[in-house]
């Protein structure tokens, strides 16, 4: 990729500051992404994914939440200097975002139509009855039967999977060059998720946009991404092509998301066991001294417990945060 | 949602049927000596009782009885219809009775005191409802803020605060001390002009609504003046209750996922809560609207006791405090039926305004 990054997130930094103390929920997090290009988020619940994503639609519920650092460059501009009425043109129009639970992201009082033809009227000129119409067509394209005639129904007489397809249409609406799906499929059942996962596959490739995929499920991402950044405790622990990911995974961290995940295939020996990091991540109040991943990690070495490493290149387009070489070094046996 | 209002109407007779079994039974506890002493007020000789109770049914079968009252001396089986003018007409048909306290049938002793409190309960429930929704939604888009913590003491107050101590206050401070505002209804000047039929019409009973109509912006202003205090102290506690039902419902709304699609989209804050938050929020505040409306029709009993307001509130105290049973049963069926009523006009309010409820 040789072309500038169509948006460039540099050292984004949230947190809340809440009776309990600050949650450290986005420390540091950067990143490119380019134009046409999937790139993966992944990281188990509580890992700081959806906040660094409302982060860059500036979105963070304030108080308690607030951006502390960063930038996210996009066009030119610093989304997180614009005005608030300049970044509602941004919203929706060039950077759409879709969430998890499609049963409680549409409000049930509207109808599909309606919820749909409001992010075109507010980026368009077009008029409501053009709108409607718009929406007809979006409906169908992300494959809802009879799209004319859905237009006046409610959320609830919606399956889930038809639902987050509206979502998907309500994103897809003002033909922005970035989508932000944040984990679209966890709340649906396995064939419905795939049902998606192949609709944003055709989409993607009809309408040529940059999607940003936020899952904790590194299966789901294996067939759509092209990039990965796996994300611990708000920060980014390792960057990666996804066949260097999958191929070569350099951070313990990967490698123990990878030893849980259920697959057949050239890698492993079928019927290994499963075998899911002990533990879970840290609750982000107060920030570690050491290594976040320290306590469940079974290569840590002393050091891991007293210095944060950095994200550090080790390959060509191949990032961790390790002060371990994990080809090397034996795990051990985590008593947590 | 047609046929979930076919059905919430097909409800209401058998609603209102129980209802009447209820206050039927109130009056079979007492005794038919009781029950004598409730129709006949100057003291029968001795002799005769047994004799009048035989006359007027009072021994006979619990259902021939409730038929009876409920349809009329002439529908069903009384040994002896009683004379002309003694005759019920039954309550279906609006008889509830003789009234010894008003002095006229209960109906119509309801009716003669209907539109004082109608007065006082509709300028009560408008600014409850207008304004109190809009500063509950205002609490709520600014929580925590000086603003938020304003509303919610002056809330808190109205809430734990019996609203004939605070009648009485108000009464002491405006009325005694500083004599602002007056008690009763109307001054004594008024009053004459009022009940002068050649100056003025009463086409509704309202005084507030009436001067207008007979354009005497004197007495409208009179009318006003005496409306304040009993108003602030009977809206009081609904002021109290709506605000704190609107703002929770609004930050509950306020916490859900389509509000971060609807800002998502683009949409202007304003719209957001608007359209999106409020919306959604005002659900279930427009169930509790239906029930601040009863309420404030309940709460006149103190209010007007406590201000010298001759409407339902004071029949209602009035019967009570002198035994006079029919009165008071006709009044509670007379409640009783509103408050039913009120109820469904909530639920298909309610069906209106949340798809889901249509389907079901
Ligand atoms: N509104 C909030 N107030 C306080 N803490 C929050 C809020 N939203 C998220 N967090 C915290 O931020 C951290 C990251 O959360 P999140 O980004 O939702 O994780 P993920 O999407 O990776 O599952 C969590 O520790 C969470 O508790
Ligand atoms: S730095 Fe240490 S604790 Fe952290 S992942 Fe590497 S080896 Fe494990
Ligand atoms: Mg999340």
């Amino acid at each position: 990729m040789s072309d500038p990054p169509l948006m460039k997130v540099n050292n984004l930094t949230t947190r809340f500051f809440t009776e309990d103390g600050t949650v450290y929920a986005v420390n540091g997090v950067s990143y490119d992404l380019y134009q046409g290009q999937t790139l993966g988020i992944v990281g188990e619940s509580g890992c700081g994914k959806s906040v660094h994503a409302l982060s860059i639609m500036r979105l963070i519920p304030s108080p308690p939440g607030e951006i502390v650092d960063g930038e996210v460059h996009f066009a030119g501009r610093n989304l997180l200097a614009l005005s608030e009425s300049e970044m509602r043109q941004v919203r929706g129009g060039d950077i759409a975002m879709i969430f998890q639970d499609p049963m409680t992201s549409l409000n049930p009082v509207f109808t599909i139509g309606d919820q749909i033809a409001e992010a075109l009227l507010q980026h368009t000129d077009l008029s409501k009855k053009a709108a409607m119409d718009r929406v007809a067509e979006l409906l169908d394209l992300v494959g809802i039967p009879d799209a004319k005639q859905r237009l006046g129904a409610y959320p609830h007489e919606f399956s889930g999977g038809m639902r987050q397809r509206a979502m998907i249409a309500m994103g897809l609406s003002c033909d922005p060059q970035v989508l932000i799906a944040d984990e679209p499929t966890t709340a649906l059942d396995v064939t419905i998720q795939a049902q998606i996962i192949d609709l944003v596959r055709g989409l993607r490739e009809k309408i040529g946009m940059s999607i940003i995929w936020i899952t904790h499920d590194l299966g789901v991402v294996a067939g759509l991404a092209e990039r990965v950044n796996v994300m611990y405790a708000g920060f980014i622990v390792e960057k990666a092509d996804v066949n260097d990911l999958y191929g070569d995974p350099r951070h313990p961290y990967t490698l123990g998301l990878l030893k849980s995940l259920p697959r057949v295939d050239k890698g492993r020996v079928a019927g290994t066991r499963l075998t899911p990091i002990g533990g879970i991540p840290p609750d982000l109040v107060g920030l570690p001294q050491g290594c976040p991943f320290e306590p469940r990690c079974p290569y840590a070495i002393s050091r891991c417990r007293f210095e944060n490493p950095a994200l550090k290149e080790i390959d060509p387009n191949h990032e961790i945060a390790c002060w371990v070489d994990v080809r090397e070094a034996v795990p051990q046996e985590v008593t947590a | 949602m047609l046929t979930y209002i076919t059905r919430r109407l097909l409800q209401l007779p058998i609603i209102l049927f129980g209802v009447t079994l209820l206050i039927f039974a109130m009056l079979m506890l007492l005794t038919p000596y009781e029950r004598l002493g409730l129709y006949v007020p100057d003291r029968p000789e001795r002799g005769d009782i047994e004799g009048i109770i035989d006359h007027y049914g009072l021994n006979d079968p619990i259902p021939v009885q409730y038929a009876r009252w409920l349809l009329g001396d002439d529908y069903l089986g009384t040994k002896e219809v009683p004379e002309q003018e003694m005759r019920s007409r039954g309550v279906l048909r609006g008889d509830l009775g003789f009234s010894f306290r008003g002095h006229q049938p209960v109906a119509s002793a309801l009716m003669q005191y209907l539109p004082a409190t109608l007065e006082l309960t509709l300028w009560s429930a408008f600014p409850v409802l207008g304004i109190g929704i809009q500063l509950g939604v205002w609490s709520a888009v600014n929580h925590d803020k000086l603003q938020d913590h304003v509303l919610r003491v002056f809330s808190i107050i109205g809430w734990s605060f019996p609203t004939y101590v605070f009648g009485l206050l108000v009464l002491m401070i405006f009325y005694a001390k500083w004599d602002i505002f007056p008690a009763g209804r109307i001054s004594e000047v008024f009053k004459r002009i009022i009940e002068d039929p050649l100056l003025y019409t009463q086409y509704t009973g309202m005084y507030s609504v009436d001067s207008l109509l007979n354009g005497r912006l004197d007495v409208f202003i009179d009318a006003i003046r005496h409306l304040v205090l009993p108003v602030i102290t009977l809206s009081y506690l609904w002021w109290a209750q709506i605000l704190r039902v609107t703002r929770s419902s609004m930050l509950e709304a306020l916490r859900q996922d389509y509000v971060t699609t609807a800002r998502a989209k683009g949409l202007p804050e304003r719209v957001v809560i608007n359209k999106h938050v409020k919306r959604n929020a005002l659900i279930p505040v427009a169930t509790i609207g239906g029930l601040v409306i009863i309420g404030l029709m309940s709460g006149v009993v103190i209010t007007e006791t406590v201000f010298n307001i001759r409407g339902l509130g004071y029949f209602f105290a009035d019967s009570a405090l002198n035994l006079d049973v029919i009165s008071v049963l006709g009044f509670t069926l007379f409640y009783a039926v509103l408050v039913v009523v009120g109820n469904l006009a909530a639920d298909i309010l309610y069906a209106f305004l949340d798809p889901r409820v249509r389907y079901t």
